[in-house]
């Protein structure tokens, strides 16, 4: 670590007051070799710098995030289970069986449905929101706050809060019962509709999140593109398709890859609004059915296999999402 | 361009705000009304309010909101530190190398921006275990520092191409060793990007929940999350506590996102803007 083998500033050889520089016969562009004792100090600095500057955190994410990735793709070839040694290695044998495991493929269902409503309702609702909301004033600062707020609160606070809203003799339910409403829905106890509520509440709380990214695009869009479209006789609609909507194609590819992403996380308000309910695995998502599988199972190995083909979708769905919107950001 | 009507606008938002809002308002009112009152009026506001719920939490018998805020408190601003210093001199190190091996380092990051932490919590407790560090603090504090890594270097490697390599030379040539040029120089030059990733990271530790519920255990005591989520299974009927409990947790971190809600904003949208 020592300043000299560090890029220093290139003095032309013809500079005045350097009567011994070799002077014509070299190129002003070629800068002048140091000694041969500074080139060999700088590879030992350079792996001073790599141990000071990448190795503490390299070391940490080999250790806590690329080993864990490695042994859950050991174990799902095993049937690891720690209550019940000896393990085995049982090769395909986990992934095969998923293949025609009602329980997985019912919490796969249920997380591409999930994930595409979530993706969809955030994305549509915090498109319009933001058009509503892209306006000077006091009044919708306060609002943009206003929508803000649940993306800071902790998933299970928002599960918690629309909990005590949608159970059965909850605040909804007893406000219909108020208009006249002799049946009301059973939101968190119909098998049909507690899913739906639980996209509901992630959409909710990722709703500000959209907002304010599409803000932030509609605000990037010059004014002078909204006039020019005006004046060639362009109605709202039409600006809205021609102009607004491809400007806010980076937008747009933020919030699809986040909510696609998110989308497949769900765990919290599955473990607090329903915990897999009502009936068997009717809202489990893969994330529940993983944790549930290893830790309350402890199933490991055919945990980890579910694990394995999770993560090759969701790397699947982003590669291709992310390939898909880029190309039309480029395009438009 | 003018409106038609203008009138319209400002009222279709201030409704759509309410009825989006109006979740949140049932928390704020019946915090501060007695069970009864709740059962009876839930929607109205709490006339007069009483301290009753908030006091009950405080002063349980079993300090489960204490404790919980103790170890979020710790585990938060721990993580957030360390995440933010490491991930500061990697990214600064990764955005400013030519290697190929860099550019393999910078790309295996980036894949584990999107890795769900179900993933790979089942292994993590067996790395945690064999360093002896399961189902305590520092072990929480480890696996958040690996998990967010990647966050923190993908904003801090965007962060430095804006900063030019001139301002490091000129410390070099001032006779600052790497180290300090990076402290010293660069790294107060980065403080927008420090500040994304300690808002950030800040919100999304503090309201976690798997991690603390596995890592934790029950042994160990809580995270205010897992406190409320412990709560609701013990009182399902009793929201004045429930409530009071979500109310007291989330008051820390309203105040710190209150308190950065510019930056926090700007990191969401510097990212955006930038594609």
């Amino acid at each position: 670590m020592r300043i000299r083998t560090l890029t220093r500033p290139e003095r032309s050889p013809a500079t005045p007051g350097r009567p011994d520089a070799p002077g014509e016969r070299q190129s002003p562009t070629v800068p002048k070799r140091s000694p041969r004792r500074p080139q060999r100090s700088r590879s030992r600095d350079g792996l001073n710098r790599f141990a000071v500057f990448a190795a503490p955190g390299l070391l940490v994410y080999l250790a806590l995030v690329l080993v864990p990735i490695g042994i859950t793709i050991g174990y799902s070839f095993t049937n690891k289970n720690p209550f019940n040694p000896p393990t085995r290695w049982v090769g395909l044998d986990n992934l095969t069986s998923l293949a025609s495991d009602d329980e997985f493929l019912t919490a796969l269902g249920n997380t591409v449905l999930v994930t595409v409503i979530v993706t969809v309702v955030t994305n549509a609702g915090g498109l319009a929101i933001a058009m509503l909301l892209d306006r000077r004033g006091w009044l919708y600062n306060a609002l943009r706050s206003v929508f803000f707020v649940p993306v800071v609160l902790s998933a299970v606070v928002v599960s918690v809060i629309w909990q005590a809203i949608l159970v059965d003799d909850g605040l909804l339910n007893s406000m219909l019962g108020q208009l006249g409403m002799s049946d009301p829905p059973g939101w968190l106890s119909d098998p049909s509709l507690a899913l739906y509520t639980v996209a509901w509440v992630i959409a909710w709380q990722g709703l500000g999140f959209c907002v304010v990214i599409y803000l932030a695009g509609l605000q990037g869009i010059p004014q002078e593109l909204h006039e020019a479209a005006a004046i060639d006789g362009c109605g709202p609609m039409m600006r809205f398709r021609h102009v607004t909507w491809p400007m806010l194609a980076p937008a747009v590819t933020i919030n699809t890859v986040m909510s696609l992403i998110g989308g497949f996380k769900a765990y919290d308000q599955v473990q607090v609004l329903t915990n897999g309910g009502p009936g068997p695995g009717t809202t489990s998502t893969l994330a529940f059915q993983v944790i549930q599988t290893a830790f309350n199972g402890n199933h490991v190995g055919y945990a980890s296999a579910m694990a394995v083909a999770m993560l090759a979708l969701v790397a699947a769905v982003s590669v291709i999402a992310l390939g898909l919107l880029q190309k039309r950001e480029v395009s438009s | 361009m003018k409106e038609p009507k203008a009138w319209l606008r400002p009222v279709v938002a201030l409704l759509a705000g309410f009825l989006f809002f109006l979740p949140i308002y049932l928390v704020l009112v019946n915090v501060f009304k007695d069970g009864s009152a709740i059962v009876s009026n839930p929607v109205g506001l709490p006339i007069p309010p009483t301290l009753d719920n908030i006091q009950g939490v405080l002063s349980r018998p079993d300090h489960l909101f204490w404790y919980g805020l103790v170890n979020s408190t710790e585990v938060t601003v721990i993580s957030i530190l360390i995440v933010t210093a490491i991930s500061a001199m990697l990214g600064h190190y990764l955005a400013r190398s030519t290697g190929v091996m860099a550019k393999v380092a910078m790309v295996t990051l980036l894949c584990g921006l999107m890795v769900p932490p179900a993933v790979i919590l089942s292994p993590i407790t067996e790395v945690l275990r064999a360093l002896g560090l399961m189902s305590t603090v520092p072990g929480l504090i480890l696996a958040y520092v690996g998990y967010y890594m990647p966050f923190g270097v993908f904003v801090f490697a965007g962060f430095v191409k804006t900063i030019p390599r001139e301002v490091e030379e000129a410390a070099a040539i001032d006779g600052a060793g790497a180290f300090r040029a990076f402290w010293q120089v660069v790294f107060p030059l980065m403080r927008p990007a420090s500040a994304s990733v300690l808002i950030f990271l800040g919100v999304w530790i503090w309201n976690d929940f798997l991690n603390p519920l596995i890592i934790l255990g029950p042994a160990t005591g809580t995270t205010v999350t897992v406190g409320i989520y412990r709560a609701i299974g013990e009182h399902q009927a009793d929201f004045g506590s429930v409530f009071a409990l979500m109310f007291l947790a989330t008051l820390p971190i309203l105040v710190f996102y209150l308190a950065f809600q510019k930056q926090f904003v700007k990191g969401l949208t510097g990212g955006a803007t930038k594609g």
